[in-house]
């Protein structure tokens, strides 16, 4: 046993050693980040960055009382003073309401007499005068805010529905679309060129071509958002499978089990928390997509949004948004708690 | 083609595990096993010996299908292994992995009653709803390989290695089958832990009268387990018999220039 004296390392020895430890940077990673910071300066003019600049600068000196006025202050002024106080209540012209019966009346709903003045024209004077006729109006206070949050509801059902049919046209292009699992490369082909027609085609304009199918309402906006959806899940979901580890698979498949049966038992439960997480995802998606998709007049809250703002009621067009922008809000919540409860 | 010698007409019925002239080579070049001929009868605890690249583990996944071969003949109990007879061949060959191969995401009992996955109806695999008898079957061999009832729930990751290889373990016996092939089964555990798992692996192949297919790599661990030792160093058999007929010299030959030489002799 020579255990004693273990031979140090000499200082010598460094002398002999002469490698070359490379530079964290290049003079070639320096011209590559000049060549790319002059390619965004001159898109910035072409996007009009500058002018973004001028008008914020401008923006924000009149707000320091630097200036009199400024564009872009104007501009956010009148949009706030169009939406705001938002129309929460819906007046109804009593004369029109059949068998209208002031007794019975809907819930918090009263009957206002309000004087309607009408100028016109007299024809032998050829003078504007000015009539005045009572009229009974209807007033129900929360009535517009009702027919929102309905219209809201319709919309998230919208979104519930496509991502439904993502989920299920997504599992079978998923699987014939993982390299790994697919029967052959011809059909992996097919899958996979499916997935990305599906993802490459917006929404929007989806929806616009499927409202002269099927007609104005919520089925062009399901469809829609569905085939979409099922454009990202298909990719998302054999991306997973194809990464999933190859261990367990390796055991099941030596046992004899088929490719579905070791997908099921082996595959499926590594890749469920990424499914959730991406299923909901697409749901967040679908619901905030199906606002915007009924301005084509594929149903839900769209389209009464769209409705309102091409007559101008912009006190109508501030509910809807703040009708969104909570239920947006709430959704994000209710979606990280479900993703943090089904994940773990 | 001519039968070797050893290989009579007699001896192919006796043997539970029958290898001819077994070769493979892989696409790169790299010859993994280079005519290997061996008979293991059955109920043996038969260990293959020899440093990593010298083709323990093609020749175990040669045996159950992972990899096919280049040329030679394997046949289990007699029937020689093709491609249409493979399926019913992996059923009555389970296989210990090196790194265990669960699912990091079932429970410990949804891992070993996953060794039903080809046998179960379709119906049960999809819905992970196996019969009574097989769901008392595998509580039995949680209990046999050394685990508690509040294991049973438990995923994997919430396991210690030498539990994982338990779950292995049961997983392996649970359709009973006439081999089991294990790959390096204590290579990722601690030496305690290698000895217990091994004890457990031996004692239940011999109640069983379970044929086992050991590669190891550690000499000490081989000399005391097994029933039969074949040891191999690139491709070819260089010892084939009972541990106490290896000696220091075919030790030394077995791990030349692999780097274990000096430990694996001074053990």
């Amino acid at each position: 046993m020579d255990m004693s004296n273990p031979p140090r390392p000499s200082l010598e020895r460094r002398r002999e050693i002469n490698w070359h430890l490379p530079a964290p940077y290049t003079w070639r990673m320096l011209v590559l980040l000049i060549a790319v910071a002059g390619l965004l300066l001159v898109s910035a003019r072409r996007v009009d960055i500058d002018k973004f600049l001028a008008l914020s600068a401008e923006a924000i000196a009149a707000q320091l009382g630097l200036r009199e006025s400024s564009q872009v202050g104007r501009g956010l002024a009148r949009i706030g003073k169009d939406l705001f106080p938002i129309t929460l209540s819906y007046r109804t012209d009593v004369s029109r309401v059949a068998d209208f019966d002031e007794a019975k009346l809907p819930w918090l709903a009263y009957v206002e007499t309000v004087d309607h003045r009408e100028y016109r024209m007299n024809p032998d004077t050829t003078k504007l005068e000015e009539t005045v006729s009572r009229k009974k109006v209807m007033v129900e206070p929360l009535g517009y805010l009702t027919l929102t949050v309905g219209k809201m509801i319709e919309t998230i059902e919208i979104a519930i529905w496509a991502t439904i049919l993502a989920v299920l046209l997504s599992i079978p292009l998923a699987y014939l679309g993982a390299a790994n699992y697919t029967p052959n490369r011809a059909i992996y082909a097919i899958a996979r060129g499916t997935v990305s027609l599906l993802r490459a085609i917006p929404e929007l304009i989806s929806a616009l071509f499927l409202v002269l199918a099927f007609g104005f309402g919520p089925v062009a906006g399901f469809l829609a958002l569905g085939l979409h959806g099922a454009g990202f899940l298909g990719k998302f979901y054999a991306e997973d499978i194809e990464a999933a580890d190859k261990k367990p698979q390796d055991a099941l498949r030596a046992l004899g089990a088929s490719k579905i049966r070791v997908l099921r038992l082996s595959v499926l439960p590594q890749v469920l928390p990424s499914y959730i997480a991406y299923t909901l995802y697409i749901l967040d998606r679908n619901v905030r997509m199906a606002t915007v998709i009924g301005l084509v007049g594929a149903g839900g809250i769209g389209q009464e949004l769209k409705g309102r703002y091409d007559l101008f009621e912009y006190g109508n067009v501030g509910t809807i948004l703040v009708v969104i922008f909570v239920t947006v809000f709430l959704l994000d919540q209710i979606s990280a708690r479900l993703r943090a409860r089904l994940i773990a | 083609m001519s039968a070797p010698l050893s290989m009579g007409a007699e001896g192919q019925h006796r043997a539970m595990l029958s290898f001819n002239r077994v070769s493979k080579q892989f696409a790169h070049g790299v010859k993994a096993l280079d005519g290997v001929t061996f008979d293991v009868p059955r109920g043996e605890f038969c260990v293959i010996l020899g440093p990593s690249g010298s083709g323990k583990s093609t020749l175990l996944r040669a045996l159950n299908g992972l990899t096919p071969l280049s040329s030679g003949r394997i046949a289990v109990d007699g029937a020689e292994l093709k491609p249409k007879s493979l399926r019913s061949v992996q059923r009555r060959v389970a296989m210990v992995h090196q790194q265990f191969n669960l699912v990091e995401r079932l429970d410990v009992a949804q891992n070993v009653m996953s060794g039903a996955v080809a046998d179960a109806a379709f119906w049960r695999v999809l819905l992970k709803w196996y019969p009574k008898s097989l769901r008392e079957r595998a509580c039995d061999l949680i209990a046999r390989v050394g685990l508690d009832e509040l294991h049973l729930t438990r995923r994997m990751g919430e396991l210690s290695g030498g539990q994982q290889q338990r779950v292995g373990i049961a997983r392996a016996f649970l359709l009973d089958p006439d081999v089991i092939l294990a790959d390096e089964p204590v290579a990722s555990l601690d030496p305690a832990t290698s000895r217990d798992v091994l004890t457990l692996l031996r004692d239940a192949a011999r109640e069983r009268g379970t044929t086992v297919l050991c590669s190891l790599h550690q000499l000490d661990l081989a000399l005391d387990f097994a029933d039969r030792i074949i040891a191999m160093r690139s491709g070819s058999i260089v010892f084939d018999g009972r541990p106490d007929a290896l000696d220091r010299s075919t030790v030394a030959s077995i791990y030349e220039g692999s780097g274990l030489e000096q430990s694996r002799v001074a053990a």
